[in-house]
């Protein structure tokens, strides 16, 4: 069975290029444009990983990822957050929140793809 | 053909068995070990003469029961059972096989001068399975040739051993 | 041919330079340390350079002066033929071959790159591709946070990614946890303990645990710095060839190798036999106690008697090419003395079998050669008259394919005559006139026991010695031949060999009283008969699978078992070629590791079993000849005669 993978991000070309990274790489993707959006549709549930911008408007990053981390089925879900170089303090308060790892920005879609296989599988 | 005449010249030291009542010899030569009974695989397709597998100390070996063969009754075997696993040219090649006993009962030495030939008559056993008779506490006892009782086993096998297709469900 | 123009001159000896280049670099990727192919590949590099300066070719001289420089560095030891570098490499060459056959469309641009990426691949701290030198053994011992799984990480997926970087033992360490009412299953209370054997820097290590590095325990620590590792002996399912000669030990370029009597290699094998076979009886021991300190060892005891297996298997391979360099000579002589032209061509031969096996193919090939040459191939003057080349092909190839090995014969002779072994057959009674079989089963027929269309019993091939003893030693080795043949083209024979002869995996199953294994390999698939399937299909000779109809046999008929079915039966979905059938049985037991036991002269003929194994509790199972039983279940209900077994 495909895994499925959340991607929340307020910006269509970052969705658009993840949907098609992922899809190519066996995996089904869903997406959020922002944090509401995000918290909502992983409340219904079939959801095994999560890729998150942090800077959202309505909801931001960290505080859907704390919001996700209450939920039962959000349990042991890799979540896997997009951060920029130099924001080393973003890094500590979204792990801080329940983050499970990162992806620094801009990255390529092999970076991508490996990430997603280190924390998820295949 | 059975030797007969050269067998007189020198003793035999024999297994004596029991089979459904009858005494018979095999020559200790053949003999590699004596188990108690051990459990026995079926080999669905296979001659009923020889159906059987057993695990001898990690090794595979047939099981064969020479009550089929000699057309004895089958009554059940006792306590006393065992099984004599034995080694026997056949074809020419040495085959370790195992024969069911009711009862061992001891090995003997056959003295040159009690080895006879064949009466032709009064003798349960195929003449041309048998090595030669012995005279063992009075009694008349053959020696059977495993070598050649397997042998032709194994001829009438060939051309019989498909497995035999389901006639329909 | 044309020593006129310089140029052109120029242009072939650069093509095959060009071509010496990525054969020396191809070959390089495999054995970086390779003095000879570092040499090769600077000395083409050094004259393209300079043959092309002389000749006017002055931006391939000027392009090739930077790669050869780099490579000079390779050569001098200071930098190594790292994977990349070579990948590097071989693109220059590329652009070589451009900058020569087509200078104007090469571009400027890509040329500047292409240096780039050298000086990059130069300056990177890669490792040598498989270098087993600089191998260096660590311990790990890590505890994750409590609440690392909870938050997504997976500690299965970071000790897979420790196995992709070498070799490794993993030990988990219990201690911390927690008695069953204090157990939070979402927590992470195990701490794991590993043994890495790999080539790469302490960096790649810690980068696995990149995420979790800040709030995790890690000690990592060198054990050795000794360059101690052997390379392990290649694996009996490795599917790239070693690319040596095939005379060559198969043993790697770094370490020796040894020669060993094969009687002892022999009996390094019946001993792991047993201990596979003990082990299995501790398995079933450890899986009904429940002391967690049995279950453990005896999961360590099966890891370990498992490579075991795995490693002693490896040392028994040896490559084809031993047997198949007999044959020159064989092709050689038979030609002279049937009068025939006939080269023989050889591949795969690097192809690793087990030892035994490779011994024992060893006449049938004969076999089968003789009849290539003989009856396959025609005479030169013959061939001509048909449009053919005059000198014959006859090819031997070798190949793995999944758990098989496949040895073909071929020849590009005659091919088989059809309609004669259509009329041979009726003749013999083996097929009912006018019955019209596809060509892959018609051509089996001749390798029935007395089976001859042969119209002259010539010196070379013998009186009456037919197809049939080649079947029937390819069998006995638990494999089948493949016959295929195109008219006036020529004929393919092709053996299917197991990989090895000594242990399967296997599916216990039971029907009735009796267990019985089915190889794992010819396993497709196992789905459940319910009672309503059963009774429907009663009358019928196929089942429903899905959509398609695959025909059926019930184990319990065809061993007459005499029990009643079970409620719940299955049905396993074996193949043999590109036939299946449906086995039905009372119970799929599980996996099961088997030590093959051949039968005996007196079973040798029960077509149905190809052999025996024993069971953890002492017992004997009989192994199922699935090419048998597909066999049966395909012509249960047609009008053939049975065939004499």
């Amino acid at each position: 069975m495909k895994k499925t993978i959340l991607s929340v991000d307020d910006s269509a070309s970052i969705l658009q290029m993840v949907k098609l990274t992922l899809g190519g790489g066996g995996y089904d993707v869903v997406q959020a444009s922002n944090g509401a959006e995000g918290l909502a549709r992983a409340r219904a549930g079939g959801i095994d990983m999560v890729l998150t911008d942090l800077n959202m408007p309505v909801m931001n990053g960290i505080a859907m990822i704390r919001e996700l981390r209450k939920l039962p089925q959000c349990t042991g879900v890799p979540i896997i957050f997009l951060t920029t170089e130099s924001a080393a303090n973003m890094k500590q308060e979204a792990k801080a929140a329940g983050a499970t790892g990162w992806i620094t920005k801009p990255f390529q879609q092999d970076q991508l793809l490996g990430v997603v296989r280190k924390v998820l599988g295949a | 053909m059975t030797t007969m005449s050269k067998v007189n010249d020198r003793s035999l030291v024999v297994l004596i068995l029991e089979l459904q009542g009858e005494s018979l010899a095999v020559e200790t030569s053949y003999v590699r070990e004596i188990l108690d009974p051990v459990p026995v695989t079926t080999v669905p397709g296979a001659p009923p003469a020889v159906d059987g597998l057993i695990n001898v100390r990690g090794r595979v070996v047939p099981l064969a029961d020479l009550r089929l063969v000699f057309g004895m009754p089958q009554q059940e075997a006792g306590r006393d059972a065992r099984i004599v696993v034995i080694e026997v040219p056949i074809d020419g090649d040495p085959t370790t096989v195992g024969i069911r006993a009711d009862k061992v009962n001891e090995v003997t030495e056959l003295a040159a001068a009690s080895l006879e030939s064949t009466p032709r008559i009064g003798l349960r056993w195929e003449p041309e399975f048998i090595t030669c008779v012995g005279k063992r506490n009075g009694d008349f006892v053959a020696v059977l040739d495993m070598g050649r009782i397997f042998s032709r086993l194994l001829a009438h096998n060939k051309g019989a051993a498909v497995v035999p297709p389901a006639a329909g469900n | 041919m044309s020593g006129s123009d310089p140029a052109q001159t120029y242009r072939q000896e650069a093509a095959d330079l060009l071509e010496q280049l990525e054969q020396a670099l191809l070959d390089l990727e495999h054995a970086p340390d390779d003095a000879d192919l570092i040499n090769t590949a600077f000395r083409a590099l050094h004259t393209i350079k300079g043959s092309g300066a002389m000749f006017g070719f002055d931006a391939v001289a000027a392009f090739t002066h930077h790669v050869e420089t780099a490579f000079d560095r390779v050569r001098k030891g200071e930098a190594a033929a790292t994977p990349s570098l070579i990948a590097v490499v071989l693109a220059a060459k590329d652009q070589i071959r451009l900058l020569i056959d087509q200078p104007d469309s090469a571009d400027e641009a890509d040329a500047a790159a292409l240096l780039n990426q050298l000086q990059a691949a130069l300056a990177a701290p890669e490792r040598a591709a498989a270098a087993p030198n600089s191998m260096v053994a660590w311990r790990l011992r890590f505890r994750l946070p409590r609440d690392a799984m909870a938050m997504g990480t997976n500690p299965l997926l970071l000790l897979d990614e420790l196995r992709a970087l070498g070799p490794c033992t993993v030990v988990a360490d219990p201690s911390a946890i927690p008695p069953l009412q204090a157990l939070d299953p979402t927590a992470c209370h195990v701490a794991w303990e590993v043994t890495l054997l790999t080539a790469e820097p302490r960096s790649a290590i810690e980068q696995v645990f990149l995420f979790v590095l800040d709030e995790m325990q890690l000690d990592l620590e060198q054990i050795t710095a000794e360059p101690s590792a052997p390379k392990p002996p290649p694996a009996p399912d490795r599917t790239e060839p070693a690319r040596k000669p095939a005379h060559a030990e198969p043993a790697s370029a770094d370490t020796g190798s040894i020669r060993v009597p094969a009687a002892r290699l022999d009996d390094l094998m019946d001993q792991v036999g047993e201990l596979v076979i003990a082990q299995s009886r501790l398995k079933q021991i450890a899986g009904a106690t429940s002391d967690a300190q049995v279950k453990t060892i005896s999961e360590e005891i099966e890891r370990l008697a498992l490579e075991l297996r795995d490693t002693t298997m490896g040392a028994r391979l040896v490559p084809i090419g031993q047997l198949f360099g007999r044959f020159r000579r064989l092709v050689h002589d038979l030609s002279k003395e049937l009068g025939k032209e006939v080269t023989l061509t050889l591949a795969g031969e690097e192809t690793e079998l087990d030892k035994t096996l490779i011994e024992r193919l060893s006449d049938p090939l004969i076999h089968m050669i003789r009849n290539a040459v003989d009856h396959g191939i025609a005479t030169p003057d013959q061939r001509a008259a048909a449009g053919k080349p005059r000198q014959g092909r006859v090819g031997l190839t070798a190949r793995h394919l999944g758990h098989e090995v496949l040895i073909s014969v071929t020849d590009d002779g005659n091919g088989l005559d059809r309609a004669r072994i259509q009329q041979r057959a009726e003749e013999q009674g083996m097929l009912a006139p006018g019955t019209r079989l596809p060509d892959a089963e018609l051509f089996r027929l001749i390798m029935e026991p007395g089976f001859s269309t042969a119209r002259e019993v010539t010196s070379v091939s013998g009186r009456g010695v037919g197809m049939d003893v080649v079947r029937r030693a390819i069998e006995a080795l638990r494999g089948s031949v493949d016959i295929a043949s195109r008219p006036g083209e020529g004929s393919e024979f092709t053996l299917h060999l197991p990989l090895t002869l000594a242990i399967i995996d296997g599916l216990l199953v039971r029907v009735g009283a009796g267990r019985y294994v089915i190889p794992l390999s010819a396993i497709e698939e196992c789905v459940e008969l319910s009672a309503e399937d059963d009774t429907r299909s009663r009358g019928h000779t196929f089942l429903n699978i899905r959509g398609s109809l695959v025909p059926f046999l019930r184990l319990r008929e065809v061993f007459a078992s005499g029990t009643d079915p079970d409620t719940y039966q299955k049905v396993v979905i074996v193949s043999a070629g590109d036939q299946r059938v449906g086995l039905v049985v009372d119970q799929v037991i599980g996996d099961h590791q088997t030590v093959i036991k051949s039968l005996s002269k007196l079973h040798a003929d029960v077509g149905a079993f190809s052999g025996a194994t024993i069971l953890g509790d002492g017992t004997v199972a009989l192994i199922l000849e699935v090419a048998h039983l597909v066999e049966h279940g395909q012509h249960r209900d047609e009008s053939l005669p049975q065939a004499a077994e």
